[in-house]
């Protein structure tokens, strides 16, 4: 899944879908299964992710939407806080913004 | 989730900007993992370097081994990691464990390492790092936990509690890390430590209980600066930007003397 480049513009919900996808990957279905995710779920606060599973996250996101994201670039502007109360609504938010400055 | 194999094991690794001429080598400390420079000091490194970062034995997603936990069996892992990678010399830069580790490494492989930068690197003749192994329990992680999480700000839930406990237990009760490490005790009174001949940045924070190994070895390294910034030992998480600053001006400084010289250089001409 996380080896395609994806070319088309993709709405909200078909990002979200993937975005889970990965969290599935990352933690796994065990631990997906008693969890809510949602736009509004917290990486660190509510899906309980730790930072080196963010990392493979994030390897998830860039090989996805390949070049058309700096999403380490995105993630390197922001400070702890920010980091610690990144939900998945604002992932969806900036691949949205990248794809339509395409 | 890019793992490659060394001596036959998986090690994962991180690279940014693979293109640059030159790589910063970036070694986390014990019980962490490489995340601790990709989200804020390996970007800011980035933009001048190639920057590696693995995660080692037993730690993050690298695969588990029962021994070799001394600082030779370590450097070891770097050095064969940098031939592997076809790396002849790096910038090398270890926190707190992976500063001895990489200490280590540019003691016994001096000519592979262009410049050596050490954060909150301990004595590992100080006690409480061994009655950290000593002492572990569920309890004492909770502990522990609760400690870095009031530094740091980050919080834990069960399931991470349980996922380090695993680790912990791993390492503490299946590995010989205690042992070796109980054997890195005298590891300060090197002689080769005077010796070393790079260029030196020891990186500490002002309230960090490793102050004094910092000390130690600014006064032993014949090369070597230390800096103090705000925090503790968990400076890399507490000032990412600082830090990555910090290395970032001292791995390139020679660069832009030269490049400065040879602008003066090229306007004399031109006069």
């Amino acid at each position: 899944m996380d080896a395609i480049t994806t070319q088309k513009k993709l709405n909200s919900e078909e990002i979200f879908a993937i975005l889970k996808g990965f969290i599935t990957e990352v933690i796994g279905e065990e631990f997906v299964e008693d969890m809510d995710i949602s736009r509004e779920s917290s990486f660190t606060r509510d899906l309980e992710m730790d930072s080196i599973e963010i990392v493979s996250f994030s390897e998830k996101v860039k090989a996805h939407f390949g070049e058309h994201i700096d999403f380490t670039g995105w993630l390197s502007g922001m400070d702890l806080d920010q980091l610690i109360n990144l939900t998945l609504d604002h992932i969806i938010k900036y691949i949205e913004s990248c794809q339509s400055s395409k | 989730m890019p793992v490659i194999k060394v001596n036959n094991r998986s090690v994962h690794i991180q690279e940014f900007n693979k293109g640059a001429r030159e790589t910063v080598l970036l070694v986390h400390g014990m019980f962490s993992n490489l995340s601790v420079y990709y989200f804020n000091i390996a970007p800011i490194l980035a933009q001048h370097f190639h920057v590696l970062m693995y995660d080692m034995k037993s730690h993050g997603m690298s695969e588990k081994c029962p021994d070799g936990y001394d600082l030779d069996s370590m450097s070891d892992d770097l050095f064969d990691l940098m031939n592997a990678m076809h790396l002849k010399s790096v910038y090398l830069a270890g926190y707190s464990f992976g500063g001895l580790v990489a200490l280590k490494t540019a003691m016994r492989y001096p000519e592979r390492v262009k410049k050596l930068a050490i954060i909150e690197a301990p004595d590992p003749n100080d006690d409480e790092t061994r009655g950290i192994m000593e002492i572990y329990s569920k309890e004492f992680l909770v502990d522990y936990i609760n400690n870095y999480t009031d530094t740091t700000r980050m919080r834990m839930g069960k399931r991470q509690l349980d996922k380090n406990h695993k680790m912990y237990e791993y390492l503490f009760n299946e590995t010989s890390i205690k042992a070796d490490m109980n054997n890195e005790r005298s590891f300060f009174a090197s002689p080769f430590i005077d010796q070393i001949p790079h260029d030196t940045l020891l990186i500490y924070g002002k309230d960090s209980n490793c102050l004094s190994s910092g000390r130690k070895l600014y006064h032993r390294i014949p090369r070597s600066k230390l800096v103090l910034i705000e925090g503790d030992h968990n400076v890399p998480i507490q000032q990412p930007a600082e830090t990555g600053q910090r290395l970032k001006d001292f791995f390139t400084g020679w660069q832009i003397k030269i490049k400065q010289i040879n602008h003066r250089l090229w306007h004399a001409l031109r006069l």
